[in-house]
């Protein structure tokens, strides 16, 4: 049986969301910011409307470095995806220009590299370096492959047409 | 009053034409009866079709690209389909378009990642237009089973939990069968001809 698209997110939908916003601010300098503005665009104002509402949700990502207990709830969860897909939105040309094979491989390769300098930073900020799947996120050689699956997943749920996308996807059952 | 939508994106442009169905009470700038399309993609050929052909792209790419976010892209579409894409190595798809003309071989495009971002996006901008009244039949996005996400893992690591518990289960059986049996009490000197009689109380 398809597990139920109205249960709240499992826990590795939890991390992938929270990695994808952490993507978006490492794209962004001012992605914490921008965050609070479309928070306030979307109509979110009354439950993530400060910088503490937000971190209070996206801490119950278990890779978190300080973690919150219980499951959160399929509001505050699709209002973290409409985020997602509105910062997506946002920083497409990024993403595009990550994914695409048509750009010179030195240019390429210096975008990847300044994404990923920025990422490791966040991530050994932010989250549990004695976990794992962080560590192998951080791994120059181990992580590539999931950090550009998660750029990929952010290009192709930019904008409201890729919501229902992204949630489904991320409702997706353990393998 | 014949209507034109057009979506742009860096590698593609997608112009549908269309008018507004009158019998249902359609206003003037709706389109509920496509009347063709063009698809323009940079360094590649135009494509255009009727609203089945468009529907077909539709249906075909948005659903891969549902797959694809869960990073368990598969192809889409089968030979007597319109429509057909499947994953073509990393970052790497290819989109095969059969044309209802007899004796006109498919059209192959490979896209990288970009291009089908640009792609979906388009198409995304096109189902999500209020000015679009036109039901498209498009399957519910759906979570994935653990049994289609399971070819995403390598076969190593997949089989590791099942083997270390065979592995577990059958040394712990073997340490079970070894460990010697305690065995049975000695009777008490004197009663072996009466073993089952109880002492009678004093």
């Amino acid at each position: 049986m398809a597990p139920d698209p109205a249960a709240p997110l499992p826990r590795r939908g939890l991390e992938r969301l929270d990695l994808m916003l952490l993507c978006a601010e490492a794209l962004d300098l001012n992605g914490a910011e921008a965050m609070l503005w479309l928070c306030q665009d979307l109509g979110l104002g009354d439950r993530l409307g400060s910088r503490v509402d937000l971190w209070k949700r996206r801490c119950h990502n278990p890779l978190r470095r300080h973690v919150r207990r219980g499951s959160l709830g399929v509001d505050d969860t699709d209002a973290l995806i409409r985020i997602l897909c509105s910062q997506a939105d946002r920083l497409y040309p990024l993403l595009r220009a990550l994914l695409s094979s048509t750009e010179p491989p030195a240019m390429a390769q210096q975008r990847w590299g300044l994404f990923e300098e920025r990422l490791g930073e966040l991530l050994r900020d932010r989250m549990n370096l004695r976990r794992v799947a962080v560590q192998r996120l951080l791994d120059a050689e181990d992580g590539a492959a999931q950090r550009r699956q998660l750029v990929r997943a952010m290009a192709l749920a930019a904008g409201s047409g890729g919501f229902d996308r992204l949630k489904a996807s991320l409702m997706d059952a353990a393998a | 009053m014949k209507q034109t939508l057009r979506f742009d994106q860096i590698s593609c442009r997608l112009q549908v034409e269309g008018v507004p169905d009158v019998s249902t009470g359609q206003g003037g700038n709706a389109i509920g009866i496509i009347t063709g399309w063009t698809l323009q993609w940079a360094g590649r050929p135009e494509l255009e079709g009727r609203k089945e052909h468009l529907l077909a792209l539709i249906q075909t790419v948005l659903p891969y690209a549902r797959r694809l976010i869960s990073d368990a892209a598969e192809a889409i579409g089968s030979g007597s389909d319109p429509v057909e894409i499947r994953p073509a190595g990393v970052g790497s798809h290819r989109l095969l378009l059969r044309s209802s003309q007899p004796d006109t071989p498919p059209l192959d495009v490979q896209l990288d990642d970009a291009e089908l971002a640009d792609l979906v996006r388009v198409l995304d901008q096109l189902r999500t237009d209020p000015r679009l009244q036109l039901s498209l039949e498009l399957p519910p996005a759906l979570p994935l089973r653990a049994r289609e996400l399971s070819d995403r893992i390598p076969r190593r690591q997949r089989l590791a939990a099942p083997a270390a518990a065979v592995l577990a289960l059958a040394v712990s059986s073997t340490a079970a069968l070894l460990w010697p049996t305690p065995s049975p009490p000695t009777a008490p000197q004197g009663r072996a001809d009466n073993p089952g009689k109880l002492n009678t109380p004093r």
